[in-house]
Order: structure tokens, then C-alpha cells, then sequence
């Protein structure tokens, strides 16, 4: 447990030394900020699949929540920075609060449908909501970001740095929650909900409070988006990006606490690398999806952890 | 491992740069490399694909005319798939990765906007070929020197469409009017300034009623008989692309314009007019692109050149791109060499002889930086090959006039 | 709201027709589409995230077929046949390797198959979306009924969609195919120990399930744009009517198929801009009153 801190804090420490190392150049820069964005994306849905056994397919709605209310705070004048970030989760909390409440009482498969249609009524109402949202050409005119605590986020390298100690900041919230008696109520909520119903465990209260916190990571994430591209888009609360999120965790490992940041590591790098290579990125991201799921049918990390487990049994 | 790559490019990044100084000594046959961030793939691929492609037509005009002092233009076309996260990604690799001087943004307007805030911060001289909609460079806190838009733009639709639909609809006595957009900014935008300058044009004009499809609904019946139940002398939309075919075949079907006359402000495209199996006769239009109008000798070789190469006819996004090639190779043979300053000083208020101008012209309007000048009007369709006729070719001078009055209203000035 | 429209509307006989014709023909689509989910669904035990995917290669070997044979019973033909081929090579190379698996797996070779179609479909049919067109032959005017308006091609859409119902509902209900269907659905254990192969139930009925979204696809070609990416749009409504009719329940499916069918096209007169809304507010209504749905059996 404490190795994967510290493998983490090696990453962001791997990142910030590069900045020295003057290798710092602006397409590693943004490599760190697309990967402490999905990372915690990831991070937060494996909460939902790989802790609590609920398969969200509407993870994008909080993604596209977060970025919208922090950009519509910042463009109405006068918030700092943390104060906005703050107001933004805490409003995509209450979204998933309202929407968890409809949903996760639902059986597995239903929850999967519901999810996702929320999140297409949302992506809906971007798109309508003109006046508010700007519509399909997102949040115009770029987002301020006025400095605070000696923290400049219009620059390429603060904005890395904030957005890797974000992750890493969320990565340790989300260990030790995982690690409270709460996460091992939703272990076993996923193992075995009856034994824990008999328990006296209120299942609809422990997955709603974990589909909560996930989707305020989620906002989390979103807001560094929103700072990343300097707008929000419709396209942050698309389906296509809960399938991105759920790719990553799958080509990571869901049973590994960081997993998803490896697979997240991974999908980028697969995904800048294809699209420069050829047009057809859904035929070889789509074929490498399968080649995964159908043939290890598992995530790497899952993958690896299990065949290191298997030869430590064979050994003598 | 997982970090090697970037790495790696990273260097060859930095390998570029150092090994190509821009201390003035460029090796003769260096090509200047042009990032295209366009579309390619899902519904609107024909966007990427008809602006590569008519692009790709002018580089190697440009390249075989010598380039600039022998540099030829090299173009780096990646598709975002529609992602504006992924179209910024791409801008910003482009410029410091791939050692791209200038973008070409391809982008449809979600994208487009985008692009525009990673060149805000770059300073890439940039020129946007797709994006329509009108406060990209009409409105001040959106500008800056080194963005410029090589496209229509809405506002100019608007104005030429209310103009010419209300001179029809005095004609024909045409008063009970209903409109049906896509449900996004695009859609309500230019509706609203349609609704606005047809009024203007024609007082008597009343819009009854209103419809408001999803963009990309799959299906229109609903919004059909709607328009019906409202019996409206005129419709006015300004669908486009599948939504407009999907549109137009149901609404026959339902024997809609056999009552009512229809201004589709999207329909004069090849990819549109000839995927109606049976264009109904008299449907009212703006050109997006028609390779005989203007019906000069340099557009219908356009046109002839495109369909030898590729197979099928130029889209309206494919003059725009054309446009935008030879405007930015004028600017750096003009100012002889690609320094971004001195290229965008040139291509401030520059006028070029072009086959797609109104008056043989465009104007790469100074005071917005946005292209002007071109062949805007709206004619009337028949079911053959040339597919429209009649065109009335619209008035700048009003358009002009209309256009100062509108950035006035909205405090843009 | 423009509740005075939608009153006028209901009493007045030319809107009710015009309506109530739409609403029928939009419905029974829809439910072309969403009977093969809830079957996949009810039989399989799998959500068919790639459901959309079928309606839209229905609709683009109906495109192809018609493009050869200018014939548009071949082409439906086509459509149907050509996705239920597709379907049987998923269900035997990929989705029965995870039958029995939790919904993140289904979930993610679903959307694998999608990427690959969409990507196929560009590659093979061009990235342009294409148009097939109301044939000349069914090229007629409208039925004027009571004033109201009721196209020529809304009539046979209806016509054939109808047929097809009734061949679902009479093959499930009254045949041996239909009895061991609904058995493998309820005990898969049995039907095999009664020395049925289970594979081949499976199979077929997976390809039926992709064979009625073909059909829808193939069948609205003419009147709707052929695009890569089409099935998405489809596939939500779709989950919306499973939700509302039940998983599994092809009655179920069909009476919320007419519901949207029907909120869609009075909708638009009298709510034009809640449309979307009313119809996510029909399905939350359902799952808080009666979440197994309209036709569904067991409880969520």
C-alpha cells in the first residue's frame, strides 16, 4: 500500500524533475497535464467499478459538470481560483447526489442504462442552453486564471505542476478512503451486498455516498480540463468520454488501486501515437479494446499482479 | 517505458528546433510546415476531408510555382474526431513538436474556438477556414493579431438571405412564415438574424411558429407535421448536410412543399444536392459552393480539378480552404519570409484576385480579420445538373451597411 | 408550453390523424429496434451496447443492395439478412466469450465492436453520409384522411413494420423455436439437459435480435440520412423504451414504443421544447412506480 504512494509521488517528483532536467519542453508539459486530467478521471470511476461493483456509463456527466461551473464562475468576474474549484465540486456533488439517488438502487444493468441516459439528458441541455452554456461552441472567450498563492495557471508548467499535485492530492484522499471502514463496506457491497444487507448496512446509503465522491473527483478533474483548454465543451459530458474513462481503467487493471493511472499512461500514449499515425483511430483503438478485454480479460496491472501471485505459489 | 515515448519526441522536437535555427541561414528545400486540426472521422468527416483535399490542391500549386524562395509548404492534417480537448492537443503539438510555423484551423466552430485560445497564447499565426459563426472575429475581446478567419460568415448569410427572401416574399405575398434549425448556437443564431433582417427587409412578415430538432436527430417527422398543422406560406431553415436531406425527403413525402415555400439556407452543396434522390423544383437557396457561381473560367477549373483528383465536386468548406492557402502564400512571398508579425501584417487588409470573390476579389477585411468580398446569393433549385439557377447574387454594399448597424447594436465596435 | 395548440390539436380530426399517424410509424421503428435489445437482453443476459451499430449496417447493406438491384424489398431484405449475418459472426467470435460476465465486460466489447463499424463503414461506403431516397414506385401522393395527412411511404413503413411484429410475437409465443426461447431465457440449465443445444438458441437469437435492428435501419434508409455514428442516437431511445416496457418483454417493449412514438409527435405541438425532457420524465415515472416496467416480470 505504502509502495504505491510512493510510486506515485515518484511520478510527480519524475514530472517536476523534468522541468530541470530541461527536458520541460511543452509537449511534455502537456502530456502531464492530459495525464493528471485522466488519471483522476479514472481514478475517481474506479471508485464506482472496482470498489463498489457499480459500472457507471455516465461518468462524463460530472467531467462536463465541473468544467462548466468552474469556467461559468471564473468568466462571471470576481472568484479566486480555490474558491471556484471548491463551489464547482461541490456543485457536481450535488448533481451526482441527484442523480445517485434515482440510480443506484437499480440493479446492475439498469444502472449502466441509467447513467448513461443522464448523462445524454445533460449533454442535451448543453447543447440547448445557449444563453448559459454557449451551446456546441462551448464556454467562448477563454477562462481567466488570475494568479494566487505565487501560482501562475496560465503558464504551461504551473498548470502541470497544479494538476499533478491535484492528482496526487486525490490519489491519497481516495487511498485513504478506500482504506476507512467505509471502503471495506463497499467491498463488500460489491462481493456480497445480501451478507452486508444482513449486516445492517444500508447498501443504497454506503454506494450513494460513493457515487457522491466520485462524481466530485470527477468535477475535480473537469475543472483541470476546463484550465487546460481554457473553455468547456459539450463534448466533455459526451458518451464517448465515459468510454474513454472506462477504456483507461480497463487497459490499467481495475483490481489494482493505481491501475488507472497506468492504463491512463497508456491510453494516451496509444491514442497520440495512432492519431499520428493514421485516420482510422476507432478500427485500431477499437481492435486493441478487444485484443484486451477478450484475450487477457483483464486490465495489465491485473494482469501482471496476478502472474507475479501465481509464480510466487509456484516457487518452493 | 511508459514515459519513453513523449521523451523521445520530445527530443526529436528539440532536434528540430536546433538544427534548424531560425537565425536567418534556412536551408534552401526546408519546407514550412502548416498544421491542419481538422475533422476526419464520424458524421461530419466530409468537413476534413473537402478541406484537405481542396488545400492540398492549392500546395502544390504553390509548391510547383517554386514555393516560397524554394521552400516548399508541407501540410500536417490530424483528426481530432470532433473532440475540441483533442483539437487544442493537436494545435499545441503541432507548433512544439512538429515545427509547424502556421495553422490552418479546420476545424468545425466547437473546435475552431479552441485552436483559437491555444494560438492566443502561442502567437501562431493562424488562419481559421471553417468556423461561421460570427463573433469569432466580430466581437473585440475574441481578436487578436495573429487569428484570421478565411470563411463565410454568418451574419453575411443572414443579411443577403433576409433581403433576398423578403424580395420573394413580395412577390409572391408570402406572410405567415415558420422556421425549423438544429437546437444549438449555430442553428438559433442564424435563424434569429434571418428572422431579424427579413422583418427588416419586409415589415408585414409574421413568424407563426417555431421547431427546434436536436442537432442530428435521426428523424423529423415530428417537427413535419408540426410546420404542417401551422400552414405557413414560407419555411425557412437552415439545416444542413444529412439533417437537410433527412429533412427535405420526409417533408415531400408529407407533400409540405407543394403548400409552402422553403429558403434552406444550407442547400446549394454538392454533397447535399446530390444526395437528394428527387430535389424538389424551386426550393430556395444560398451558394455554399457552385462551381458556376461566380460563373468565371477559374471556379469551374477549380471545380474540374477537384473532381479529377478526387472524384467528386468541392464543398463550400473546400473553397473556403483554397482561399485560405493562397492568401497565406501571397502573405509570406509578399513578405519574404514567415516571420509571423510580417506575414500578418501583410495578410491585414489584403485584396487577391479569386475565382470565388463576388466582383473576382477577396478581402481579408483589416479592421476584424475576417475574409470578405466573396460570392454570396441565393437562387432557386431544380431537380438536374446544374441543380440551381436564377442566382441572385447579393448586394456588399448592404451587407456592409447592415452588418457596421448589427456590431453597433451589440456593442462591438 | 403550448397547451392551447395541443388542445386545439386533439379536437380538431385533421391533427389527430396527421399526429397519431406519426406517432405511429416513429413508434413502431423505434420498437423494431428495441424488441431485438430487450430479447438479446431477456434471452442472453447481455446489454447490446452495439445495438445501434446493427440499425446503422442494416441501413447501409440496404443502401448497397439497392445501389445494384434499384429494388427495394431486396434492399430491406438485404438489410435484415446482411445484420443478422454480422450479429451471428459477433455473438460466435466475440460476445459468447463473455457470457456470464459482469456488465463492465459486455460493456467494453460493445464499445470496441462500435469503434471498429463506425471506422468500417467509413472505410468501405466513404466518410460522406449518403442517402438512399424514396423509391420512385412508392413515390405517391399522401393519403388525405379526414383532412389529415398521412404519406404514401409512413402507410407501407407501418404496413411491413406491423407484419414483422406479428411474426415476433406468433414466433415467440406459438412455435417450438419461440417456447425454447423463452424457456432458455428462464432456466438455460435445463433446456440443455434436455439435450437442446443451447449455442445454437443462442446464436439465433442473437442474430434475430441485430436482424430486427437491421431492419429498422434498412427500412428508414430511404426517408432518413445513412451516417457512420447513426446508432447511437438510436440506441438511447431504445434503452429508454427497455427501461419504460421492461427488460426482456417484447409486449412491454412494443406499448413503450408507442408511447415515445406518440410524445414525439404531440409533443411537438404542444411541449415543442420538452420533447427530450418529457420523454426521460415518462422513464423516471416508470422506474419509481414500477421499476420492473410496464411488462417485466421479475422485480429490478
Amino acid at each position: 500500500m505504502a509502495r504505491d504512494i510512493l510510486l506515485a509521488g515518484v511520478i510527480l517528483a519524475g514530472f517536476l524533475g523534468l522541468e530541470f532536467t530541461g527536458l520541460g519542453s511543452s509537449g511534455l508539459l502537456d502530456f502531464a497535464i492530459r495525464f493528471a486530467i485522466f488519471g483522476l478521471l479514472a481514478m475517481s470511476l474506479n471508485l464506482l467499478i472496482g470498489t463498489t461493483g457499480l459500472v457507471s456509463f455516465g461518468h462524463a456527466a460530472y467531467f462536463g459538470m465541473g468544467a462548466y461551473s468552474f469556467g461559468l464562475l471564473m468568466q462571471s468576474g470576481g472568484w479566486s481560483i480555490p474558491a471556484a474549484i471548491a463551489v464547482a465540486i461541490l456543485a457536481t456533488a450535488l448533481l451526482a447526489l441527484v442523480v445517485g439517488a434515482l440510480c443506484v438502487r437499480l440493479s446492475e444493468i439498469y444502472f449502466a442504462f441509467l447513467t448513461l441516459a443522464f448523462q445524454m439528458l445533460l449533454h442535451s441541455l448543453i447543447l440547448s442552453w445557449i444563453g448559459l452554456t454557449g451551446g456546441d461552441q462551448g464556454l467562448m472567450g477563454g477562462i481567466p486564471k488570475p494568479a494566487f498563492w505565487g501560482i501562475e495557471l496560465a503558464k504551461p508548467a504551473h498548470l502541470a505542476g497544479f494538476g499533478m499535485f491535484c492528482l496526487l492530492l486525490s490519489v491519497v484522499l481516495l487511498r485513504q478512503i478506500i482504506r476507512s471502514p467505509f471502503g471495506a463496506a463497499l467491498r463488500m457491497l460489491r462481493d456480497n451486498p445480501d451478507r452486508a444487507g444482513f449486516l445492517g448496512l444500508s447498501v443504497y446509503r454506503y454506494r450513494l455516498a460513493a457515487f457522491v465522491i466520485a462524481g466530485a473527483f470527477a468535477g475535480l478533474s473537469g475543472v483541470l480540463m476546463s484550465l487546460y483548454v481554457s473553455g468547456a465543451f459539450p463534448t466533455f459530458a459526451f458518451w464517448t468520454t465515459s468510454g474513454e474513462a472506462i477504456f483507461m481503467i480497463m487497459l490499467g487493471g481495475i483490481q489494482v488501486f493505481l491501475g488507472p493511472l497506468v492504463g491512463t499512461a497508456i491510453f494516451l500514449l496509444l491514442n497520440d501515437w495512432i492519431t499520428a499515425l493514421t485516420e482510422h483511430h476507432g478500427l485500431f483503438m477499437g481492435t486493441i479494446l478487444l485484443i484486451i478485454t477478450l484475450g487477457l480479460r483483464k486490465g495489465l496491472l491485473d494482469f501482471v499482479m496476478e502472474w507475479r501471485a501465481a509464480r510466487r505459489r509456484a516457487a518452493p | 517505458m511508459s514515459f519513453t515515448l513523449p521523451r523521445r519526441a520530445a527530443l526529436a522536437g528539440a532536434a528540430a528546433i536546433t538544427g534548424f535555427p531560425r537565425l536567418g541561414f534556412t536551408q534552401p528545400r526546408q519546407p514550412i510546415k502548416v498544421g491542419v486540426p481538422t475533422i476526419l472521422s464520424g458524421r461530419v468527416a466530409q468537413l476534413g476531408i473537402s478541406s484537405r483535399n481542396a488545400m492540398q490542391i492549392e500546395v502544390d500549386r504553390f509548391n510547383a510555382e517554386g514555393g516560397l524562395d524554394g521552400r516548399p509548404i508541407e501540410l500536417v492534417v490530424r483528426d481530432s474526431r470532433g473532440t475540441p480537448a483533442e483539437a487544442a492537443r493537436l494545435a499545441r503539438e503541432m507548433i512544439s513538436s512538429e515545427g509547424c510555423e502556421f495553422l490552418l484551423d479546420a476545424e468545425a466552430s466547437s473546435g475552431g474556438f479552441a485552436v483559437h485560445e491555444v494560438v492566443r497564447e502561442t502567437g501562431t499565426l493562424t488562419l481559421h477556414v471553417n468556423s461561421e459563426t460570427s463573433s469569432l472575429t466580430a466581437d473585440p475581446r475574441q481578436r487578436f493579431w495573429n487569428a484570421f478567419r478565411v470563411a463565410r460568415q454568418g451574419i453575411h448569410d443572414s443579411i443577403a438571405g433576409g433581403d433576398y427572401a423578403s424580395k420573394v416574399a413580395r412577390a409572391r405575398n408570402l406572410r405567415r412564415w415558420m422556421t425549423v434549425a438544429p437546437d444549438y448556437a449555430y442553428g438559433r443564431d442564424t435563424t434569429a438574424e434571418f428572422v431579424e433582417y427579413l422583418k427588416h427587409f419586409h415589415s408585414e412578415v409574421q413568424v407563426v411558429g417555431d421547431t427546434w430538432p436536436r442537432l442530428f436527430q435521426p428523424d423529423y417527422t415530428e417537427n413535419i407535421t408540426r410546420l404542417s398543422q401551422g400552414r405557413p406560406q414560407a419555411i425557412y431553415s437552415c439545416l444542413w448536410a444529412g439533417d437537410l436531406v433527412t429533412f427535405v425527403e420526409q417533408a415531400s413525402l408529407f407533400g409540405l412543399f407543394a403548400n409552402s415555400a422553403f429558403f434552406a439556407v444550407n442547400m446549394a452543396d454538392y454533397t447535399t444536392l446530390q444526395q437528394i434522390r428527387n430535389l424538389p423544383r424551386g426550393v430556395h437557396s444560398g451558394n455554399r459552393y457552385l462551381k458556376n457561381f461566380p460563373n468565371v473560367p477559374g471556379n469551374l477549373d477549380f471545380a474540374t480539378e477537384y473532381n479529377r483528383r478526387f472524384n467528386t465536386f468541392p464543398t463550400n468548406w473546400s473553397w473556403q480552404s483554397a482561399t485560405a492557402v493562397r492568401l497565406l502564400g501571397k502573405a509570406m512571398r509578399d513578405a519574404g519570409g514567415t516571420t509571423p508579425r510580417a506575414v500578418a501584417a501583410k495578410l491585414a487588409g489584403m485584396r487577391i484576385a479569386s475565382p470565388f470573390g463576388a466582383d473576382g476579389h477577396v478581402t481579408m477585411r483589416a479592421e476584424d480579420q475576417t475574409l470578405v468580398g466573396y460570392a454570396i446569393g441565393w437562387g432557386v433549385t431544380i431537380p438536374a445538373d446544374p441543380f440551381v439557377e436564377n442566382m441572385q447574387p447579393s448586394n456588399w454594399a448592404d451587407i456592409f451597411r447592415l452588418e457596421a448597424e448589427w456590431k453597433r447594436n451589440k456593442g462591438w465596435n | 408550453m403550448e397547451l392551447t395548440e395541443l388542445a386545439e390539436c386533439v379536437t380538431s380530426l385533421s391533427c389527430l390523424v396527421t399526429q397519431s399517424a406519426a406517432g405511429l410509424t416513429i413508434g413502431m421503428l423505434l420498437f423494431l429496434v428495441a424488441s431485438g435489445l430487450t430479447l438479446i437482453f431477456g434471452v442472453l443476459g447481455l446489454v447490446n451496447f452495439a445495438h445501434g451499430s446493427f440499425y446503422m449496417m442494416g441501413a447501409y447493406f440496404a443502401l448497397a443492395a439497392y445501389g445494384v438491384t434499384e429494388s427495394f424489398a431486396v434492399a430491406v431484405l438485404a438489410g435484415i439478412v446482411g445484420a443478422a449475418l454480422l450479429g451471428l459472426v459477433f455473438e460466435r467470435f466475440l460476445l459468447s466469450r463473455i457470457y456470464g460476465q459482469d456488465v463492465l465486460m459486455q460493456l467494453l466489447v460493445c464499445y470496441g465492436i462500435i469503434l471498429i463499424l463506425d471506422d468500417a463503414v467509413k472505410i468501405i461506403w466513404g466518410a460522406d453520409f449518403r442517402s438512399m431516397g424514396v423509391p420512385d414506385s412508392l413515390r405517391h401522393p399522401p393519403f388525405i384522411i379526414a383532412g389529415g395527412v398521412v404519406p404514401y411511404f409512413y402507410a407501407i413503413l407501418f404496413a411491413i413494420t406491423a407484419v414483422i411484429a406479428a411474426v415476433l410475437a406468433f414466433g415467440m409465443g406459438r412455435t417450438r423455436f419461440g417456447r425454447i426461447v423463452r424457456a432458455a431465457a428462464i432456466n438455460p440449465g435445463m433446456v440443455g439437459a434436455l439435450g437442446i443445444n443451447t449455442t445454437l438458441v443462442y446464436a439465433s437469437v442473437f442474430a434475430i435480435g441485430a436482424g430486427l435492428a437491421g431492419a429498422a435501419g434498412a427500412l428508414s434508409a430511404p426517408i432518413r440520412s445513412v451516417v457512420a455514428g447513426a446508432g447511437v442516437s438510436i440506441l438511447i431511445e431504445s434503452f429508454i423504451v427497455t427501461v419504460i416496457g421492461g427488460m426482456g418483454s417484447i409486449g412491454g417493449a412494443l406499448a413503450a414504443s408507442l408511447i415515445l412514438g406518440f410524445t414525439r409527435s404531440f409533443g411537438s405541438i404542444g411541449f415543442p421544447l420538452f420533447v427530450e425532457g418529457a420523454m426521460f420524465i415518462i422513464m423516471a415515472l416508470v422506474l419509481i412506480l414500477r421499476p420492473s416496467g410496464l411488462g417485466g416480470r421479475r422485480g429490478s
